[in-house]
């Protein structure tokens, strides 16, 4: 059961509202969003909240200033097949006033799959789990963060969803709630054969757990240059433009000459100007490098969770934010780099809507 | 009851201009790159705060117009809670030096602007 789907990965100011030709006061973004997710029943969907980023027009976010922290950035993240996912792409950008919208290919898959090796590239598997399921007596995502790091993937982080949809039903992280079923997503990074073990046993072990693998290219980790991102064209053979991610794993606490990594990079990106933008989301629990899983602990001064940094861009930009990237990881940090068939970014009413996904083989 | 209203009015202003203020300063430091970490909005509205508390309290107002201008409309523009709270924040992740830096650097500049306050309050 190795079925291709999509994953479209919205990222937004959380405090915007919807765009609606509805007089009444409009309700904002992200609920509407889900709410569609919702409707469409979606196989997963998950909001996660930002600490800083930047886009187009280059405004700053960030949760340095509790001001600023009162409208952070979002990425809202949905899977499913490719028919029911690009049925909705032009909804989600009819929607938004501002903002971007990526397109991912991805498969799903369940226990006994085999993933091919891919060129010799890494593969991200990414695990979707309710926020208070347990697996063999400690929280789902520590039991699947243990299993990742026991099989040697290079890293994995868990992100704690607000808000999202799980097998068709909606799941919002409400204050006085355990909050059972609200989604989390754990991203991980290994290879081939490290993924096809980490998807039987975690197949076997979680009820029901929703698992997508996509290609990547491992290009760091804890300093050590292993590839540069590939080198991609602007436009595929028919013409349809070529984008490009580039996540960089970090921790909360480790820095570059005095300032965390995460704030140290997108400070940089904004200043170079060569680049369209960047998110920071921050984990609850994770990992990368050869030390044990962490996260929060009850008692403490300096914060171990780790960030995940995300730049998209065209590949002639990555190419240049990759300098940046690669400068300041000299010591820290696990580096990868996708290709994105599909972004549409939006930056005012009359932003040119979805047409094609790009297909290039490398 | 009057001064009561006075005193939610005075108040809500005082937390509307902080909020414009720390805003629109927060906005400009954070982009650059000199100050990463610093936070630059709640600095300002602390010391451009103690200036005025300063000056006004050196004022012989009645004790009316002192309640509505100090406790309600300065008390509510300035922020303590917020200074150690971005402080706190600036530790998690490690950065000592600023998280150093934002208390002596308010305290000094703090200090100093209610003492200039009083100065000039002096020469009115």
């Amino acid at each position: 059961m190795n079925q291709p789907c999509l994953k479209l990965t919205a990222y937004f100011g959380e405090r915007q509202r919807v765009v609606t030709d509805d007089v009444r006061r409009p309700g904002f973004l992200a609920d509407a969003m889900l709410d569609l997710f919702d409707t469409r029943e979606l196989a997963t969907s998950v909001m996660l909240r930002g600490i800083t980023s930047f886009g187009p027009r280059h405004v700053l976010r960030t949760d340095e200033s509790l001001t600023l922290s009162e409208d952070p950035p979002v990425a809202i993240a949905a899977v499913d097949v490719e028919s029911k996912i690009s049925g909705l792409v032009n909804d989600v950008v009819a929607m938004t006033g501002r903002g971007l919208v990526t397109l991912e290919r991805a498969r799903l898959v369940r226990g006994g799959d085999v993933l091919d090796d891919t060129n010799g590239d890494a593969i991200k598997l990414t695990v979707y789990v309710g926020r208070q399921e347990r697996i063999a007596g400690l929280p789902a995502y520590r039991a699947v963060c243990d299993l990742l790091y026991r099989r040697g993937f290079s890293g994995g982080a868990v992100f704690l969803g607000v808000d999202g949809t799980a097998h068709g039903e909606r799941y919002r992280a409400r204050f006085f709630s355990r909050n059972v079923n609200v989604p989390l997503m754990i991203v991980s990074i290994g290879t081939a054969a490290q993924v096809s073990a980490a998807v039987a046993e975690l197949s076997a072990a979680a009820s029901n757990p929703l698992l997508t693998v996509e290609r990547v290219r491992l290009c760091k980790r804890s300093g050590e240059l292993f590839a540069s991102p590939h080198r991609l064209p602007d436009k595929d053979d028919r013409q349809r433009p070529l984008w490009q991610k580039l996540t960089v794993h970090t921790s909360e606490a480790t820095g570059h000459g005095g300032v965390p990594i995460h704030r140290a990079l997108v400070h940089r990106l904004l200043d170079s100007g060569l680049a369209h933008g960047a998110t920071v989301l921050r984990g609850i629990w994770g990992f990368h490098g050869d030390h044990k899983p962490h996260g929060d602990k009850l008692f403490q001064l300096i914060r171990r969770t780790p960030v995940v940094t995300t730049i998209i861009d065209t590949p002639e930009w990555i190419a240049r934010s990759f300098d940046i990237v690669d400068e300041l990881t000299s010591e820290h940090g696990l580096v990868t780099s996708e290709m994105l068939p599909a972004v549409v970014s939006i930056t005012g009413p009359d932003s040119e809507g979805w047409t094609d996904l790009a297909r290039h083989d490398y | 009851m009057v001064l009561w209203i006075g005193v939610l009015l005075a108040g809500g202003a005082g937390a509307v201009l902080r909020f414009l203020v720390d805003g629109a300063i927060g906005r400009r430091a954070a982009r650059s790159r000199h100050f990463v970490g610093l936070p630059f909005g709640t600095l300002v509205v602390n010391v451009s705060g103690a200036a005025l508390l300063g000056l006004l309290s050196s004022l012989a107002l009645n004790r009316h117009v002192a309640l509505l201008a100090d406790t309600a409309f300065v008390g509510s523009y300035t922020t303590f809670s917020t200074w150690m709270l971005e402080t706190q924040r600036l530790g998690e992740e490690r950065q000592v030096r600023s998280a150093v830096a934002n208390i002596v650097v308010s305290i000094v500049l703090g200090i100093g602007a209610a003492l200039f306050g009083q100065w000039i309050a002096g020469r009115l």
